[in-house]
């Protein structure tokens, strides 16, 4: 694949370009070359699109791709597209399917299958055998064949013995742990955020006590036994206070947010409109500002989109009985930016997506680097659009987002030689 | 006429005051109706109304079964078990069957807050919430004002507590809702347990001591305790033990006279006797149980007659 990028604003701190508006262009896949004004020849194609910025691939910590099992939801190919249009070129994917993904066969499946795809998958292995909370999957194996980290995704690990052996085990070959903070004996089939508006309309209340007890007891087995451990999709403000600590005195913990949390809250579900019907749940306003202030003081350390497809029998109907979780790939950046305009620059919000997950990953990021293969992030932070069904890519049409504004229009990616770009 | 500003009674939170006020008087019209020798009219010939239980009700079915026959309604009922429903899809199915049976209104009791809200989402007909969930009741709240107005000749400036499973209770938040509406102060009295930990932010006050707060209240109104809601077998329970409950929360004649009250005591029904109030108090001159009854009829009257005439947007 050849292509001329033409006058792209690049963001990337650790590049010398940094900020500046430059051409780039690609040759085979590989950058060569980043100049102020460059000239494509007959065999390039050439990128030209408004107010265009340019960053490292972005990756994104959780989705569910619900493939093998439920494909009729999203699989590996149409979850990819999704991605790609979402602008991220690496997904960690849910070992939630059906099978679980507790094996080294399950590992070997979602990579094969997405061998030289536009998104790189990086499928998490499951913590449990048939994510069960009971006994250890083969953990070494897993991670052997590929895994980039432990997660059993929102099965949250009740059994405090089981996340204290997982956490020392691992250590044996450095792998990550990972744990969704959710007490569900508190929870007791609540279906949104306790607080006044679960109140006034009658619905059953998640307590955030529910993810900070889980998390107060994940931080006291971190301490004792070592290793690292990340949270996945916090949502309460108590839990910033404990991560915070935590961090201050020194243990390996990360944790990440899920983009609609940072924009929507509970006043979304007056209406009884069960795609407003996530887990966790969409938070109060108070909350919602502490995960702004969290992002904007580094104690959260990723974005991410928990994209959960879900079908349309599973979602419509009476809330009790709907199925939580929201489809979001294409519009957790267009999230993330919307909420954060006035509190975060471009920059400091694509290191969320960049090195931020990278880093609790333990990879490298994404760079604009020359002689490397180019793995980009083509957007523009600042047009406003409007997210409708008819531009859902993914299986599902389980968005919180129809007919609401949003900012910051993804253009596409470039990754493995390959492009999916649409100005 | 005057109208009502919505063409479905979803909740009291929908309604204005003018609303209820309106509710009312027309409510007044229609008590002095069915205590004629002859107790119907012909206001809702050629309408139809199809009464759907999607959970157990036998006075709240019955006395708007009895609204719909005095108005001439045409009335047909519905009632599933709740066990053939848990997994929600009767109510999209029964959607489409009354699509096709071309009613008018519907009347529907469901165990989910909202479900009502999203069954006007997908048909046409006019719809009267009577009961979803935890959420709202709001003929029940309606005709326990109008009961009150009735007593005391006004809802404005009274003190009203509401004693019991506040966290389950439907009946509470219209309640809540309601009397605020009209002018009245509110109490919430319960096991804190069964009290919402936001309640507050609604603008009520919270005790957990009955005699305090029946010494603050004009008007009692008892909750029933809905033992189905109270936890499965061997689940952790929301208190000990109907005795403790009863000794705690239990409102008898004893109580009542050993704090000199003239209070005026309510239950939506059906009673648990012998748990929130004594059978000797329910049949006392200081309850108006009965009278909450006979005003409900009154109430569905009105808010059927008045849905009823309210233009048909579509939406």
């Amino acid at each position: 694949m050849n292509l001329l990028i033409k006058s792209a604003k690049i963001i990337d701190p650790q590049s010398e370009h940094h900020l500046k508006v430059m051409d780039l262009l690609i040759n085979d896949g590989k950058l060569i070359e980043i100049a102020p004004s460059l000239s494509a020849n007959d065999q390039t194609e050439v990128f030209n699109a408004p107010n265009l910025h340019v960053s490292g691939g972005w990756i994104d910590l959780h989705a569910n791709f619900q493939d093998p099992g439920f494909e009729h939801k999203e699989d590996l190919k149409s979850g990819i597209q999704a991605a790609a249009a979402g602008g991220f070129t690496s997904v960690c994917l849910s070992a939630e399917t059906n099978p679980v993904r507790d094996s080294k066969a399950g590992i070997e499946y979602t990579l094969n299958r997405a061998k030289g795809a536009v998104v790189d998958l990086l499928p998490y292995g499951a913590i449990s055998k048939n994510a069960e909370g009971k006994e250890l999957a083969e953990l070494h194996d897993l991670k052997v064949a590929g895994a980039c980290a432990f997660f059993d995704g929102k099965r949250s690990i009740k059994n405090p013995r089981l996340l204290h052996h997982a956490l020392l085990y691992c250590q044996a070959f450095d792998g990550l742990v990972m744990n969704f903070p959710f007490n569900a004996a508190l929870a007791e089939n609540g279906v949104m955020n306790e607080g006044t508006v679960s109140t006034k309309i009658g619905l059953k209340g998640i307590p955030e006590l529910t993810e900070e007890l889980m998390l107060a007891r994940d931080l006291y087995l971190v301490e004792h036994c070592g290793g690292k451990m990340h949270f996945a999709t916090i949502s309460g403000s108590k839990s910033i206070e404990l991560l915070k600590a935590a961090k201050a005195k020194g243990l390996k913990v990360s944790c990440d947010v899920s983009a609609a949390h940072l924009w929507l809250t509970d006043a979304s579900l007056e209406g009884f409109d069960s795609r407003f019907k996530v887990l966790p749940p969409f938070r109060s306003e108070e909350s919602r500002k502490k995960l702004i202030e969290a992002i904007k003081d580094g104690t959260i350390n990723a974005i991410c989109s928990d994209h959960l497809p879900e079908d349309i029998e599973s979602k419509k109907r009476e809330i009790d009985h709907a199925a939580f979780g929201i489809i979001n790939l294409q519009t957790a950046f267009a999230a993330a930016r919307m909420a954060t305009k006035d509190d975060l620059s471009i920059e400091a919000l694509v290191k969320l997506f960049t090195s931020g997950p990278a880093e609790v990953l333990g990879l490298n990021p994404n760079r604009i680097k020359l002689e490397k293969q180019a793995n980009l992030t083509l957007f523009n932070p600042d047009e406003s659009f409007t997210f409708e069904k008819s531009k859902v890519i993914s299986k599902s049409l389980n968005s919180p987002f129809f007919g609401q504004e949003l900012m910051g229009k993804v253009y596409g990616v470039i990754n493995n030689d390959q492009k999916l770009l649409s100005p | 006429m005057a109208e009502l500003s919505t063409r479905h009674l979803m909740g009291i939170k929908q309604l204005t005051k003018e609303d209820i006020d309106l509710i009312f008087n027309t409510a007044d019209n229609f008590k002095e109706v069915i205590n004629r020798p002859i107790k119907k009219v012909p206001s809702l010939r050629d309408i139809t109304i199809a009464n759907l239980f999607f959970e157990n009700s036998t006075r709240t079915k019955l006395s708007f079964e009895l609204a719909e026959k005095r108005l001439s309604a045409d009335v047909i009922n519905f009632s599933a078990s709740a066990s053939s429903l848990s997994k929600g899809e009767t109510l999209i199915d029964t959607v489409n069957n009354i699509l096709a049976m071309k009613v008018d209104m519907v009347v529907m009791r469901h165990p989910n807050p909202g479900a009502p809200i999203f069954l006007s989402k997908h048909i046409n007909a006019n719809i009267i919430n009577a009961g979803d969930g935890a959420h709202e009741h709001p003929t029940q709240a309606l005709l326990d004002a109008y009961s009150i107005r009735e007593k005391l000749g006004q809802v404005a400036g009274k003190k009203v507590v509401i004693v019991g499973d506040i966290l389950h209770s439907r009946v509470a938040l219209s309640n809540i809702f309601c009397l605020q509406k009209l002018g009245a102060k509110v109490m919430v009295c319960g096991p804190p347990t069964l009290i919402p930990k936001y309640i507050e932010t609604l603008g009520v006050e919270v005790s957990y001591q009955l005699d305090r707060a029946l010494e603050w209240a004009d008007i009692a109104m008892m909750l029933r305790i809905q033992l189905e809601r109270q936890g499965k077998q061997n689940e952790v329970k929301y208190f000990p033990s109907l005795r403790e409950y009863h000794n705690l929360y239990g409102l008898t004649l004893e109580r009542l006279e050993r704090l000199n009250s003239k209070l005026v005591v309510m239950h939506p029904g059906p009673i648990n006797r012998g748990v929130e109030i004594s059978s000797e108090l329910a049949d006392s001159a200081y309850s108006i149980i009965l009278n909450q009854v006979e005003n409900g009829v009154a109430i569905r009257m009105a808010a059927l007659y008045l849905l009823a005439s309210s233009e048909k947007i579509e939406d």
